[in-house]
């Protein structure tokens, strides 16, 4: 009788407070459910900042375009992942794309998925890149000249003509992009948003509610980014370009959690019958973190942080200081978003009348070690794809400009 | 058409041949895979074809009828919702075969523990025993005919059928109570419990008698009828065999 599952069981049960049936002691969607939404936030994010330098052509930021458009390529890619782990046999998942089933907003996410990968990003990415990648392999020998080669796919032609093209449709591919990653991140809050039975989710704000975290996770992830990358490669942070992402940030972060207090207020005011329980589950299971983690350090202190860099003139070090810190802190603050919302809606009973609990393997195919490992991946697929696709190489002499993150610009 | 080419930027081209190789790749996996993989129907037929190609192992109980007399027995009693298949194993081919292939006889105690053996989940009035304390060193068979199973007597109290109830009504505030007080058992319910049922409270102002307002009842807790609970029978929201109000 002593499995594994009934141990667990029986640690969990001690935990239950109140009345809950019995098919609610064991919450179904685990850490891996929350990583998801993570990062497909980080995605979504990440190329709202990289489209404000092409479509709404703010310079500053033109330093950190690649990389944020890189960054969203590398956490794309490994954003299915913590999904294909949960569910199982992974190799059946391409049946979503020959059996579509129109009428299911989480089978439709395979077209999403594939949408903004294929024709959105790694297009854009493609045409961003095409004349560096023939300017490199010419000046190349070996591996990389072939690896460059076939990236670029053999095309040759660096004309001017040409390179105009490349342009145009960065531009273009980045306007079809922004509503594309409104609609990738919206659909996770969507999917949540429309579980009319459970009142933690069930609410039309929550798809924008998601999709302004996302932006605000997004940006904070390629300021971190830039702000660690850049001292590694012995260069100089360029201030200007910080600064801008940093205003971006906070007008991101007054509006994300705006959004969520309005959310809170409007679940206050309606006091449905679940208020009871959801209050419940705020002041106790979620305290720490609800209250702690994503309000209080993943929100109002970077906020705090930001206001008094604004109103005080701080000096360019202790800036630099304050984003960074914030920075991270708004990733913490996040995860934390993400995780109140997928474990929280499951930790209450559909009898509004006790709470369950939530305890976290530290291995196996849903533990913690795991979710360590899928949110390294990305970091792993982003250092390979730097690797092949500098974001700061200057291009080779003699060639016309094409969009790339200037050495003069930085130095 | 051939102009039109010409006139697309070179980088376009490279990109649209990609594009035209990835839904070729689509259409060919589509191609290539088999029909049973992609087309629903087929598969379902492909599942059907495999489930009947399994050899039929039962008779069903009407073959049973035919020879056996016991099965009109079993039909009039609490089994008769049984197969005769149920006890006595599959019987294609006994039916086939009578005088050479003969079913199994189940007589083991455990054979019948495997339904009859005290579990809270089962239905209230479902016959469970403790068989560790029921005649342990008896069959069952020797006391009740499997093909019209009674109690060798009948019960004299309620938790002889009820005991989750009775059990939890121990601990309530109404272990006081007894059963007959809020129930009315016709003494046929005791042979035929299923066909004669007992009665239950059907007027609010039977819990009234201990708990509206103006009964003497100083113990019991107290509500306004006439605003508590409107329409609804008191039993509808409190569960009487533990009230949850103390």
């Amino acid at each position: 009788m002593n499995s594994p599952l009934t141990e667990k069981l029986f640690d969990l049960l001690k935990q239950v407070t109140g009345y809950i049936y019995p098919n609610e002691i064991e919450v179904h969607w685990g850490i891996l459910v929350v990583v998801y939404p993570y990062l497909t936030g980080l995605v979504a994010g990440a190329f709202i900042l990289a489209s404000l330098v092409k479509v709404f052509n703010v310079k500053e930021v033109q330093p950190a375009y690649r990389l944020a458009m890189l960054t969203a390529l590398s956490f794309l890619l490994i954003a299915p992942l913590p999904l294909l782990l949960h569910l199982g046999h992974p190799v059946r998942s391409y049946e979503i794309f020959l059996n579509p089933n129109f009428t299911s907003a989480m089978a439709m996410f395979g077209f999403v998925y594939a949408w903004y990968l294929m024709v959105v990003l790694i297009l854009e990415i493609w045409f961003t890149y095409r004349k560096d990648l023939i300017v490199w392999s010419q000046g190349e020998t070996g591996l990389m000249r072939w690896v460059h080669r076939a990236v670029a796919l053999y095309s040759t032609d660096i004309s001017d003509k040409a390179v105009e093209f490349d342009k145009k449709m960065v531009k273009g591919i980045t306007i079809i992009g922004i509503p594309s990653a409104f609609l990738l991140h919206g659909y996770v809050g969507f999917i949540f948003g429309s579980i009319k039975a459970n009142p933690w989710w069930s609410s039309v704000l929550m798809p924008i509610v998601f999709l302004f975290s996302a932006i605000v996770s997004g940006i904070a992830l390629v300021l971190f980014l830039y702000m660690v990358i850049t001292p590694l490669r012995k260069e100089k942070i360029d201030i200007k370009c910080v600064d801008k992402m940093a205003s971006f940030l906070f007008y991101a972060v007054i509006v994300d959690f705006s959004l969520e207090f309005l959310d809170f207020i409007h679940r206050l005011y309606e006091s449905e019958e679940s208020i009871n329980i959801l209050s419940d589950l705020v002041m106790n299971k979620l305290f720490i973190s609800l209250g702690v983690l994503q309000v209080l350090l993943g929100m109002l202190l970077p906020l705090g942080m930001m206001v008094a860099i604004r109103l005080f003139k701080f000096e360019e070090e202790l800036r630099k200081l304050l984003y960074f810190v914030s920075a991270i802190l708004i990733q913490i603050g996040i995860f934390a978003t993400r995780w109140n919302v997928v474990i929280g809606g499951q930790m209450f009973s559909k009898s509004f009348r006790g709470l369950t609990a939530y305890k976290m393997d530290i291995g196996g195919m849903e533990g913690f070690l795991m979710t360590l490992v899928l949110l390294s991946l990305p970091f792993i697929v982003l250092s390979i794809l730097i690797k092949v696709l500098p974001p700061w190489e200057k291009p080779a002499k003699g060639t016309t400009e094409g969009g790339t993150m200037e050495r003069s610009v930085i130095g | 058409m051939k102009m039109f080419l010409q006139k697309m930027p070179d980088a376009l081209k490279r990109v649209l041949a990609v594009f035209v190789l990835v839904a070729a790749a689509a259409v060919l996996v589509r191609v290539v895979l088999p029909a049973s993989l992609t087309d629903s129907r087929l598969h379902i037929k492909s599942t059907v074809e495999r489930e009947m190609a399994h050899p039929v192992r039962y008779a069903g109980s009407e073959a049973c009828a035919d020879c056996h007399e016991e099965y009109k027995v079993k039909q009039g009693g609490y089994h008769k919702n049984l197969s005769c298949e149920t006890c006595h194993g599959a019987a294609k081919e006994h039916s086939e075969n009578p005088s050479e292939l003969k079913p199994k006889l189940p007589r083991m105690r455990e054979f019948c523990a495997g339904c009859h053996t005290y579990n809270p989940s089962r239905p209230s009035g479902f016959p469970q025993v403790n068989p560790a304390a029921h005649n342990p060193l008896k069959v069952c068979v020797e006391c009740h005919n499997p093909h019209d199973p009674k109690p060798t007597r009948t019960p004299q109290e309620c938790s002889a059928c009820h005991a989750e109830i009775a059990r939890t009504k121990e601990l309530s505030p109404h272990a006081q109570l007894e059963c007959t007080n809020c129930h009315t058992v016709p003494q046929e319910h005791k042979l035929a419990p299923r066909s004669v049922r007992a009665g239950i409270p059907s007027e609010r102002s039977f819990c009234g008698k201990c708990h509206s307002k103006d009964s003497g009842r100083k113990e019991a807790p107290k509500v306004d009828f006439l605003t508590h609970g409107e329409k609804y029978l008191c039993w509808q929201c409190h569960y009487p065999h533990m009230p949850e109000v103390q």
